[in-house]
């Protein structure tokens, strides 16, 4: 591959324009959320690993979806993105392990799932595609040339989202 | 209370000795269970980023079976035990005499003979442990994944890490017959029962 792929880490963020892609591995319970704004072709992923900070403010704002969300639109909206215009996919969300009795591992995937959702409302930005839940870790990759977003996952079909 | 990036080199040396301890008790199980000779390196403990420590177990997209167990009581946190199929070939070999060419032949039986090996190996690194420091721990029920090593390694991030940005991985690695193989057996403790194992040791200094 030629074009420069950015790669979004655990509780990361980072946007590009066209030709460049963002890149983030296996999102487990995390989730990553694509943000893009066609006309200008400016894409921007996070990777959140909760859904709720309760940090504060010195914290990494990334590592959660309530707080990662807006930061992420704030710092696309300085580089020329519109909210209206962006397009939202999401990746993740997953149970990797069945653990009994019920702990909070089992469900922190849905937990991040309803956070994301319940964070973009807030921003008014409805999602156009989703890949989550289940119980497999998903690399998630997005072309800030074209706006598709990529699901790739161990033995599975790869998935455009 | 002590963060992870905040302990002193005597707090760490002791955690590598517990962890040295517990690695070896489940070393002894393995070599019992499979009349094999097991070996084990140096336990390291580390405090690493979430990025950072997935890149030192092998990068997130490479695969890996994981056996998971939860401990609570006193001492809350994660047991993650992964395994390649070098290592898993070497158990099915000696359990059902076959082998598997990847990961995509996992039956049931294999993965419940896998299953059970983690559960012994964990179940005596904790009983060691305990029995040396006096806490008491309870072990959930083990479950296992076959998937992608930073997806298996989110789960004890996301789980302990409400309060911090790092990690703390206590790490063992195991020889079968003096050949190194891919198999981590990983502690990894919250904050606080950190804090509370090594004032009951005696040696927190704060």
């Amino acid at each position: 591959m030629s074009e420069k792929q950015l790669v979004v880490g655990i509780a990361d963020m980072k946007i590009c324009r066209g030709p460049q892609k963002l890149i983030t591995y296996a999102l487990g319970s995390c989730i990553g959320i694509c943000l893009y704004d066609p006309m200008i072709r400016l894409a921007g992923m996070v990777h959140i690993m909760l859904p709720n900070n309760m940090e504060g403010s010195n914290s990494n704002v990334f590592k959660y979806a309530d707080t990662g969300i807006p930061a992420t639109i704030k710092k696309m909206e300085i580089f020329g993105g519109v909210k209206s215009r962006m397009v939202c996919k999401i990746a993740g969300g997953a149970r990797m392990f069945e653990v009994q009795p019920n702990s909070s591992i089992g469900n922190i995937g849905q937990r991040n799932v309803e956070a994301v959702k319940k964070a973009l409302a807030k921003e008014g930005i409805r999602i156009a595609k989703e890949d989550v839940g289940l119980n497999y870790a998903r690399t998630l990759l997005l072309d800030a040339e074209t706006g598709a977003a990529v699901v790739r996952s161990f033995g599975r079909k790869e998935l455009v989202l | 209370m002590k963060k992870y990036e905040e302990m002193s080199s005597l707090e760490i040396d002791v955690l590598r000795e517990i962890g040295s301890i517990g690695t070896g008790n489940a070393a002894t199980a393995l070599s019992q269970m499979m009349n094999k000779k097991i070996g084990m390196t140096m336990p390291e403990v580390q405090i690493l980023g979430f990025n950072e420590a997935i890149a030192k177990f092998g990068g997130p997209e490479m695969i890996v079976s994981g056996v998971l167990v939860t401990t609570s009581g006193e001492l809350n946190g994660i047991m993650l035990y992964l395994q390649q199929l070098d290592f898993i070939n070497a158990m099915l070999e000696e359990v059902l005499v076959e082998k598997i060419e990847s990961f995509e032949q996992l039956g049931e039986l294999e993965v419940s003979a896998l299953v059970e090996i983690g559960n012994i190996m964990i179940s005596s690194y904790i009983s060691a442990i305990s029995k040396l420091t006096g806490i008491h721990v309870k072990l959930s029920v083990p479950a296992m994944s076959v998937n992608m090593l930073g997806g298996i390694m989110s789960v004890p991030m996301v789980e302990l890490g409400h309060q911090t940005d790092k990690i703390m991985t206590i790490s063992g690695k195991f020889l079968v017959d003096d050949k190194e193989v891919y198999s981590n057996l990983l502690l990894m403790p919250d904050v606080g029962s950190l804090n509370y194992l090594l004032k009951k040791l005696g040696v927190l200094n704060e």
